[in-house]
């Protein structure tokens, strides 16, 4: 397998590099032992390595999102099995490089918002700085407390034709990526535990106790145990897994701007308890997103009046707001300069070459060479493009653009990367690749602290320079091999336990609010798939003579099914019952209407990803694989494949229900999840109830649809053990609605919503003699059910051959339950309701 | 010359709001030409929380909150100010420098950062074609700088008419160029777009200016409002006020609040409002001669 490999590579006449292959066409130091093992196993165990690889990474759930792609949400991460490497020493280099410039832009970083000498004295030109939207004026002179301001920092860096690291890019504003690498390496020690032992891969866990330590220390000065939580954009980022995976393991609390709120000049977290205080903000929204009130007003994702807040020294932002002014890719030209005059030495990694189109000279470099350079505005929110890709047109507007705003581009050499052996479709080939690098301050020995590893990617294709998740790049661990130096790790200033603990027991409201939700749509998506499969059948097996509106039992379900789903009028109309098909379609696949199943699985889905740091990994497996099953389904086009997908649905729902009754602990969270799913499924009973037994069709007729009512709550089975007997209306509401052993029925549910309230009340707020309001609806509830008299509910009405006091008895205990609803989400979620907009002085002065 | 301003910004909810945040700009500065010798702030209801800093371009800024259910906000400023003549008056605009000196001198290190901000186009100010051809037909070569810029300050106001309502806050200076129509505040950034195209360095200036009632009518109250102008820096005399809206050399009937890039960073008042309904502000300003308010 090497040598073919290597001999691929001879053959072919690019100028890049490879990592394994040496110009004279031996196996490079640093890959002997890993070439070995390669050649050892050969290609079929490999391509199994790749595939458990890419299982583990699935079984953890990692996923990530692409932007602007409906199906681009929760794709499995890609993972290459064999790793990217580093020998010893050309890590030694590479991590002295890294802190020397970690150091230098950290000068550079108080300069700007500091004294500004740098530009005073012309070291760095003027226009780089305060041109670049980076530049908040609003932070200026805010620094946090020690030495260093840039706590996070990543780099891109690929090996150029020369043999040396080059620096692509600087990332300070909200570097992403650091979760997913601890996700590889977990997977990589789990398929290759003797080959990391045996290499001396380098543990990369050091970062993260930095990380954390680093935190608490910036904090404690104010706080011994301080509130951490990650400011996250929410569940559609394209990096969203790592945000829950980090603050799961973190102990950070995962948050959304919506979470927070400013009052009095502090930051807090509305919990479920009400407001908590919050000591520190660990950021991945991007700077002018954190506060509409000071930065963009459109903003949905930061916290209003947050500045203030940090203006006030009241929260601890990190990164620090401002940052982002350093991954100006101009900056890139005047490092060696600043390095050697503040420093007194020369730059160790070098940037890849760049022009800064504010000065004369370097503009007409970059005009005159426009089609062998990648052209990029000096703010990151403008695409990278290369010149020489860019149609006439295009260019000319581009080249227009330069010359009215110069100081707004720079043109950057391409850096053809090397390559490195890479598994692709069950081959070993070379792909370009790039690692990213990640540094963290340490706040004891006032350096940076370089994680011995990071995130590599290599493009799917040869030849692609511009890798990243979003273009199908795919991931490789890093390994940096041979001996560890032996640095103290850094202790825990608080064991990670104890520290976790204190921080699970806060519910922040929106997390407590989709938990509730999820409860509620996984029994709904549950329920409605029953009745849905029922329906089908009978649909199936009726008599293709009779026509669908004279079968009572085929009609009394579809409009059970309308009722439940809330779709009317649906099959109430006589010419949707005469040709059901479309309708029964649609009511399953239709993701864009409300009520379809399609749409509750999908909320059942929405509000897990939405709390996945809550629930166990397994949960977020059977999350992902849900939202695979509904892919399927939803392409259904007969309704054949619907009963199919639906098999298959029921069962991984199942699987849901059953893992977190085994898996999560008997907190708040859990109380809420289940509240809402008892709320929902006693709901549920009702109106199935109401729309399946109160008609009086005829004793063959009636029957069927007891029998399928049964069913539906999975009741049949308990029937015929209890009673043994012919199916009789009476029986069928004693087991469903008063048996309070039977745990589908009515009154077991709503004992449970009580239970579940009583036991999360008793955590959240203690002990109260007063019956709370939603306890007081649940007693009534409850009372009446007790109450209920069988027989009297058994009584038919003559008239219109309804079975009339039964149908009473079942609207006032859905009025009631709902009522239930409204009152958890007013006592718990209310204080979430964040609608806010911007008001400013716009009628214009008059002069 | 002594003034008192009354500043009143009102909030009308359509439904009651539980929380907001504001900024307010509104504390006029001391300068050497000018002295605030009284300043007050009132805000109704009462702000649960209420704090002043200075910003960037050492403008007073007033951050505060009203944290309870509330369904109006009423803030008023009231300032006295006395006026003098600004040493620019004395001036011979003929014997300035050059104005492609003073260009030319703004790229070197020796201009200080925050007067070389100023040349550099900002939110409100882009540079929209045509806008610097239009600048160098003032600004002719060798012309003293100042006098360029009274010829350029005669031109937008013969050449713009002054029409409320045909502009808003988001209408760029591409638009009020093509259409030369606006209101202060747009006079105010077409005159910057002109002097930082061709290199100039200039400021917004945000404040107030007294209206002169028609001769034999009554002063209305209210019928004052916010201004806008602008100031240009000519290195040996610092920053100097024009008005292209009325055609002048800023004297002592201006009274400077605040100044920035553009209007963006000296909006008077601005807020995040949390509430299920709309809202609308209402705006009043009086300013009146202090003898005539005795």
């Amino acid at each position: 397998m090497i040598t073919n490999y290597i001999s691929g590579i001879k053959a072919r006449t690019s100028k890049y590099l490879d990592e394994l292959a040496t110009k004279g066409g031996q196996i490079a130091p640093k890959w002997q032992n890993l070439a070995n093992y390669y050649d050892c196993v050969g290609p079929q165990k490999l391509q199994q390595c790749h595939d458990e690889v890419s299982r583990q990474l699935r079984e953890n759930g990692v996923t990530y999102n692409i932007y602007g792609d409906p199906e681009g949400m929760n794709r499995p991460w890609q993972l290459d099995p064999i790793p990217m490497v580093f020998g010893s020493e050309d890590w030694e280099f590479i991590e002295k490089g890294l802190q020397q410039r970690a150091n230098l832009l950290n000068y550079i970083l108080k300069d700007v918002y500091g004294s500004r000498k740098l530009i005073r004295e012309g070291h760095i030109p003027f226009e780089l700085i305060y041109n670049h939207k980076g530049f908040l004026r609003q932070v200026d002179k805010l620094m946090l407390d020690g030495a260093l301001q840039l706590i996070q920092y990543s780099t891109d860096l690929a090996r150029g034709p020369n043999g040396q690291m080059w620096v692509l890019h600087d990332r300070t504003d909200a570097p992403s990526g650091a979760g997913y690498t601890l996700e590889n390496r977990a997977a990589m020690t789990r398929v290759f535990p003797e080959l990391i032992r045996e290499n001396e891969v380098r543990k990369i866990t050091s970062y993260y106790h930095t990380l954390r330590n680093t935190l608490i220390s910036l904090s404690s000065k104010s706080n011994e145990n301080p509130r951490i939580v990650l400011l996250s954009p929410g569940p559609m980022n394209d990096t969203y897994f790592e945000h829950a995976y980090l603050s799961s393991i973190m102990g950070f609390t995962l948050s959304m701007g919506k979470d927070l709120t400013v009052s009095d000049g502090q930051v807090w977290l509305k919990t479920i308890k009400g407001l908590e205080k919050v000591d520190v903000i660990i950021r991945r929204v991007d700077d002018l997103y954190c506060d509409p009130l000071e930065f963009l007003g459109e903003s949905h994702l930061g916290v209003v009046g947050l500045m203030e807040a940090i203006r006030r020294k009241n929260v601890l932002v990190i990164n620090p707001l401002g940052v982002r002014i350093l991954e100006n890719p101009a900056l890139m030209a005047f490092l060696p300069k600043i390095c050697r005059h503040v420093f007194g030495e020369d730059l160790i990694l070098n940037s890849v070459a760049t022009w800064w189109c504010g000065q004369e000279r370097e503009k007409n470099y970059v005009l005159d060479n426009f089609d062998y350079l990648i052209i990029r505005g000096i703010y990151s929110d403008q695409n990278a493009v290369y010149g020489g890709n860019l149609s006439s047109n295009e260019k000319s507007e581009l080249i227009r653009r330069i010359k009215t705003n110069p100081y707004l581009f720079v043109g950057q050499e391409t850096v053809d990367f090397s390559t490195t052996p890479s598994w692709i479709d069950n081959q070993m080939v070379a792909r370009n690749a790039v690692f990213r690098s990640y540094l963290v301050a340490n706040a004891e020995n006032h350096g940076y602290t370089v994680m011995p590893g990071g995130l590599s990617r290599s493009s799917p294709e040869q030849g692609v320079f511009m890798v990243s998740n979003q273009t199908g790049g795919i991931s490789k661990d890093t390994w940096v091999l041979g001996k560890q130096v032996e640095t103290p790790q850094p202790q825990a200033t608080k064991s990670p336990r104890q520290q976790v603990k204190v921080q699970q027991q806060i519910l922040p409201s929106r997390t407590g609010e989709h938990l509730f939700w999820l409860g509620r749509y996984m029994e709904r998506s549950a329920y409605t798939i029953r009745l849905m499969r029922l329906t089908l059948l009978a649909y199936n097996e009726a008599d293709s003579d009779i026509h669908v509106t004279e079968n009572n039992v085929l009609s009394t379900l579809l409009k059970s099914l309308t009722h439940l789903t809330g779709t009317l009028p649906g099959f109430t109309k006589k010419q949707v019952l005469r040709k059901p098909e479309s309708e029964l379609l649609s009511l399953s696949t239709d993701l864009n209407r409300m009520g379809s199943l399609a749409s509750s699985i999908q909320s059942f889905l929405s509000n897990g990803y939405a709390v996945r740091d809550r629930l166990g990994l397994d949960t977020w497996r059977i999350l992902d694989s849900v939202s695979e099953e509904l892919n399927q389904m939803k392409q259904s086009v007969t309704l054949t494949e619907v009963y199919h997908a639906l098999d298959n649905m029921v069962i991984k729902m199942m699987a849901f229900y059953g893992l977190n009754i085994d898996n999560m602990t008997r907190e708040s969270s859990w109380h809420l999840l289940n509240m809402g799913r008892f709320i929902e499924s006693s709901a549920n009973t009702c109106t199935a109830l109401k729309a399946l037994i109160t008609k009086k069709f005829g004793l063959a007729t009636d029957k069927e649809l007891w029998e399928t009512t049964l069913r539906c709550n999975e009741s049949l089975v308990t029937y015929r053990y209890h009673y043994r007997s012919n199916l009789e209306l009476s029986g069928v509401l004693n087991l469903l609605l008063s048996n309070e052993s039977n745990p589908r029925s009515l009154i077991y549910q709503i004992r449970k919503i009580d239970d579940h309230f009583k036991d999360m009340a008793a955590q959240e707020f203690g002990q109260t003699h007063e019956l709370p309001p939603i306890r007081k609806k649940l007693l009534e509830a409850y009372t009446k059910a007790r109450l209920s008299d069988i027989e009297e509910l058994c009584i038919l009405n003559e008239k219109n051959q309804s079975y009339t006091n039964l149908e009473l008895f079942l609207d006032q205990i859905v009025e009631l339950i709902q009522e239930t609803s409204t009152i958890v989400s007013e006592d718990f979620f209310n204080h979430t309701s964040s609608r806010y907009s911007m008001i400013q002085t716009t009628l214009l002065p008059e002069i | 010359m002594k003034y008192q301003v009354t500043h009143i910004t009102d909030y009308i909810y359509q439904s009651p709001s539980s929380l907001c945040h504001n900024i307010m700009v509104q504390t006029p500065k001391n300068l050497p030409f000018q002295l605030v010798e009284k300043h007050e702030q009132t805000i109704d209801p009462e702000p649960e929380y209420l704090n002043r800093s200075q910003d960037f371009f050492e403008n007073e800024t007033v951050h505060f909150s009203i944290e309870r259910t509330h369904s109006k906000l009423t803030a008023t400023s009231k300032s006295w100010v006395s006026l003098s003549s600004p040493a620019w008056m004395a001036v011979d605009p003929g014997q300035t420098q050059p104005w492609e000196a003073v260009r030319d001198w703004l790229r070197t290190t020796e201009a200080m950062n925050d007067t070389r901000q100023f040349y550099l186009q900002s939110k409100h100010v882009e540079f929209a074609d045509g806008v610097q051809e239009y600048a160098l037909q003032s600004f002719t070569p060798g012309r003293p700088i100042m006098e360029a810029m009274l010829d350029l300050n005669t031109r937008i106001n013969g050449d713009f008419t002054f029409t409320p309502g045909f502009t808003d806050l988001s209408t760029p200076v591409s638009e009020v160029f093509a259409n030369k129509k606006g209101v202060c505040q747009d006079y105010a950034h077409f005159s910057l777009a002109c002097l930082r195209s061709i290199g100039l360095a200039a400021r917004y200036v945000s404040g107030y200016l007294e209206t002169i009632p028609p001769p034999g009518k009554p002063k209305m109250v209210g019928a004052d409002a916010s201004h806008a102008w602008i100031s240009l820096f000519i290195p040996d005399h610092d920053w100097v006020e024009f008005d292209a809206t009325n055609n002048l050399l800023v004297d002592d009937k201006h009274i400077r609040v605040a100044i920035g890039l553009d209007f963006a960073d000296v909006t008077p008042l601005k807020g995040i409002i949390y509430s299920a309904g709309s809202h609308s502000m209402e705006v009043s300003v009086d300013v009146r001669r202090e003898e005539e308010a005795n």
